[in-house]
């Protein structure tokens, strides 16, 4: 420290100031460039500390005896009254030529001693470091953890900066996600039997009305028709339309059930009530469903309803399918997989869907179903 | 490199050193940092110092593509913003008036704004939304490029310390009830007003500074006034209503600014205080008057030249003195001459013994040699016992009577021993 050689060299009247760091160090300092500091300068004046060895100023924590060291060095420069302002900044400018961590700690104690131009010119040193940088030139400088997940990276980023790194990364996460969901649906398809995609909706319709299954038909349906063909016979009656007219069939379905068939009196009221909020394409699907409810749930018949409404979904709405097939998978596989497809409103609904399915399902069938419909419905209105 | 061992020394610092080190950053930067580590992720929302500009966003050719990704960006900094905002700053060519700054005004106006900027595109002026006047805590405001509409239940900005307005559409009666409903107000500017005939009432105004056609100017109660910087265009509406007046601009503009210390005026405003002078003079003396600059003054118009006497003659402290000669009449040479130049006016129209005893340096510049000139370059020279330069600077049009000039200079007797007269030559 060079207050040694200053003692040696002006041994005359000069008052000092002593200063203990955290780790229990006592230094002397000409008094004024200790009092340039404010807060020594405060401690001076209101407590009289500082005069003698015995009473020094103890600085705080954050100011150890090498970075007290730079401070002085600081202080000792700017308190001479007529330097000029080049001069000054000459000075600041080599100052602040020091490694990263020095810097840091520098800034910390200058801002504990309220060293307030030295807390800005350090600042801004910081800040040079920081601007234009990638984040990862940014965490090596620093040695931050990049410990952020992927999602996390961009979701408050997203629509902040149009950054082409952030869009590659964006589309190449879309891409990525994609090809999971290829992969699942590709692996569900093995699991339960071939997936019929090229089925049409008449098929569909005709299957659901009774007609003769498809030689591609899946073969856990068999049960399901027979119980279609029960329902549906007096509805196809007093309709007098069959196969033939299956659009007419479609719109015929609800305006039966609105006259009050007698048949299915218990779920009759309850398709009414659903049939009120759903729309056009759905009721099929709701007759469809509530022809199940009179038979038992086993695993094979909930693996058919699922299986059943998945399709019918893909057929109507051709969204539908990657979500449904997400949470059939979900439910079977057991299996969390990240879904986010056109913002973080769709994944609360996905999480309200899940939490629903696996917790009615062995409560209540119908209203396990009911809710399902309903969701579909609620989700329909959020991708719009 | 050694993330692992290497300890991470920034993120633990106070969050004061932070935001200090956030604010010297553009804010994209500053917003960028969330994606450093699970630490940073919002060490950037807490800002209360936000300054928005072009480079926001990548500018491109499409400007409307350009203005939609700027309101985008600004409406999500406000959105995931977190605590009060106290500074906010939008410079901006590309955005004009906008139903979402109208948004942004009124969120600012529920976070203890306390600095607002505003500089708008210059196509649709953007009108100032009702909330703006509903900033409690606002002390400082900025606009340029919109209009104003303080509706009638306003009572003020109580906080107020700095208002600018520059280009406002703004109701003269408007402009002078918003300035006397604003007590704290310290600094004033105004720029670019058209015809405005202004009464200032600011107790505790101590900055100044008017640009623009100003019809009238009176400053009442405005004692505590420090500096003042005019500058007066002209129209011939103003050049009517100046022949039409009958009071004292002198006396209405410098009557009650006893502790003025500089005084800048520009283009025509030397000509305005000249009108009315000679009906009764108030005996001012401004002791703190230090340094006086004025621009474009004429010497041939007799009354501009005892404005500036009256000035000088009567601020016993003047340091630092600055004239420049307006250059209207090309000819100014063969005008002049015509006259007959009283060559004793000055002896004549100063008290006697007149000394400049604190005038250090003067500085004349455009000059063009005429008598007028040349002789109150005398009389100052004759009279200021400490001056130390005098800089003589001839106008650009002056092309051969510039030695004649410098003769003339050397001539001259000098009452202080250490006077420099310097001729810049460019």
């Amino acid at each position: 420290m060079s207050e040694g050689a200053m003692a040696v060299v002006k041994p005359e009247m000069k008052s000092y100031i002593w200063l203990q760091t955290a780790d229990g160090l006592i230094q002397q300092v000409e008094e004024e460039v200790a009092m340039f500091c404010p807060m020594i300068c405060r401690e001076v004046l209101q407590t009289g500390m500082g005069s003698s060895k015995t009473y020094a100023i103890s600085l705080p924590q954050r100011v150890n005896p090498a970075i007290l060291g730079l401070i002085l060095d600081y202080c000792r420069f700017h308190q001479v009254p007529g330097r000029s302002n080049k001069e000054r900044k000459t000075f600041d400018e080599k100052f602040i030529r020091l490694d990263t961590k020095k810097l840091c700690e520098l800034t910390s104690a200058a801002d504990s001693l309220q060293l307030r131009p030295l807390v800005d010119l350090t600042s801004r040193a910081l800040a040079r470091m920081i601007e234009g940088k990638t984040p990862e030139e940014i965490r090596e400088t620093f040695h931050l953890p990049d410990d952020l997940t992927e999602e996390e990276k961009l979701e408050p980023l997203r629509n902040m900066t149009d950054d082409p790194r952030i869009r590659l990364l964006n589309r190449l996460y879309a891409r990525k996600r994609k090809e999971l969901k290829e992969r699942e649906k590709l692996k569900n398809v093995e699991v339960e039997e071939e997936r019929v995609d090229e089925r049409s909706v008449d098929d569909l319709l005709s299957f659901i009305n009774g007609g003769d299954g498809d030689s591609k038909g899946v073969r856990c349906t068999k049960n399901k028709k027979k119980n279609r063909r029960r329902k549906d016979q007096p509805r196809d009656s007093s309709s007098n339309n069959e196969n033939g007219n299956h659009q007419k069939e479609l719109n015929g379905l609800p305006s039966a059930c609105q006259n009050g068939e007698v048949d299915d009196v218990p779920s009759q009221s309850k398709t009414l009530n659903l049939q009120d909020s759903a729309s056009v394409p759905f009721s099929p699907k709701l007759e469809f469903d509530d022809g199940d409810i009179d038979d038992e749930l086993d695993p094979a018949m909930k693996e058919e309803l699922d299986r059943e409404v998945e399709d019918f979904a893909r057929r109507l709405n051709s969204v539908w399918p990657e979500r449904m097939q997400e949470i059939l998978s979900l439910g079977q596989e057991r299996r969390l997989v990240p879904i986010s497809m056109n913002g973080n409103g769709s994944l609360k609904t996905y999480t309200g869907m899940l939490l629903i399915k696996l917790n009615l399902r062995q409560l209540c069938p119908f209203s396990y179903l009911s809710l399902l419909v309903f969701f579909f419905f609620f989700e329909n209105f959020n991708l719009d | 490199m050694d993330n692992v061992l290497g300890r991470d020394f920034i993120s633990d610092l106070p969050q004061s050193i932070i935001e200090t080190i956030l604010t010297k950053l553009p804010i994209r930067d500053a917003v960028r940092t969330s994606i450093l580590s699970s630490k940073w992720r919002y060490k950037w929302a807490t800002l209360t110092q936000v300054e928005f500009d072009d480079r926001c966003v990548t500018l491109s050719n499409d400007k409307v593509l350009v203005e939609n990704n700027l309101v985008k960006f600004i409406t999500q900094f406000l959105f995931l913003h977190n605590g009060p905002v106290h500074k906010f700053m939008l410079t901006t060519a590309y955005l004009q008036s906008s139903p979402e700054i109208d948004q942004w005004l009124l969120f600012l106006s529920r976070k203890d704004i306390r600095e607002l900027v505003l500089e708008l595109g210059e196509q649709e002026w953007f009108r100032a939304p009702s909330c703006l006047f509903s900033c409690r805590k606002l002390t400082r405001l900025e606009l340029v490029r919109c209009e104003l509409d303080p509706p009638l239940t306003f009572k003020g900005f109580l906080c107020l310390k700095y208002l600018s307005l520059q280009q406002v559409l703004i109701a003269p009666d408007a402009i002078e009830s918003l300035i006397s409903s604003c007590p704290l107000l310290e600094s004033l500017t105004l720029s670019y007003f058209d015809s405005l005939a202004l009464t200032i009432h600011a107790p505790n105004l101590k900055y100044l500074c008017l640009e623009g056609e100003f019809k009238d100017i009176c400053l009442e109660n405005t004692t505590l006034l420090v500096a003042i910087s005019v500058a007066m265009y002209m129209t011939d509406d103003i050049a009517e209503h100046f022949e039409q007046s009958s009071s004292c601009n002198f006396d209405k503009f410098l009557g009650g600014v006893p502790c003025l210390e500089r005084l800048i005026g520009h283009i025509y405003f030397t000509k305005y205080l000249s009108i009315g002078n000679d009906l009764g003079k108030l005996p001012i003396t401004y002791c703190h008057l230090k340094i006086v600059e004025l621009y474009q003054v004429s010497f041939e118009d007799m009354k501009e030249i005892l404005v500036v006497l009256r000035l000088i003659v009567n601020s016993p402290n003047l340091q630092e003195l600055h004239i420049s000669v307006s250059n209207n009449n090309g000819s100014s040479n063969t005008t002049a001459a015509a006259e007959a130049p009283d060559l004793d006016f000055w002896e004549k129209e100063c008290p006697s013994g007149c000394m400049f005893k604190q005038l250090k340096t003067v500085k004349m510049t455009d000059m063009f040699g005429i008598p007028h000139e040349m002789d109150f370059i005398k009389f100052l020279l004759g009279n200021s016992p400490v001056l130390e330069i005098m800089s003589v600077a001839p106008s650009v049009y002056v092309t051969e009577g510039r030695l004649n000039m410098l003769i003339e200079l050397a001539r001259f007797r000098r009452a202080s021993a250490k006077a420099e007269i310097i001729f810049i030559q460019d």
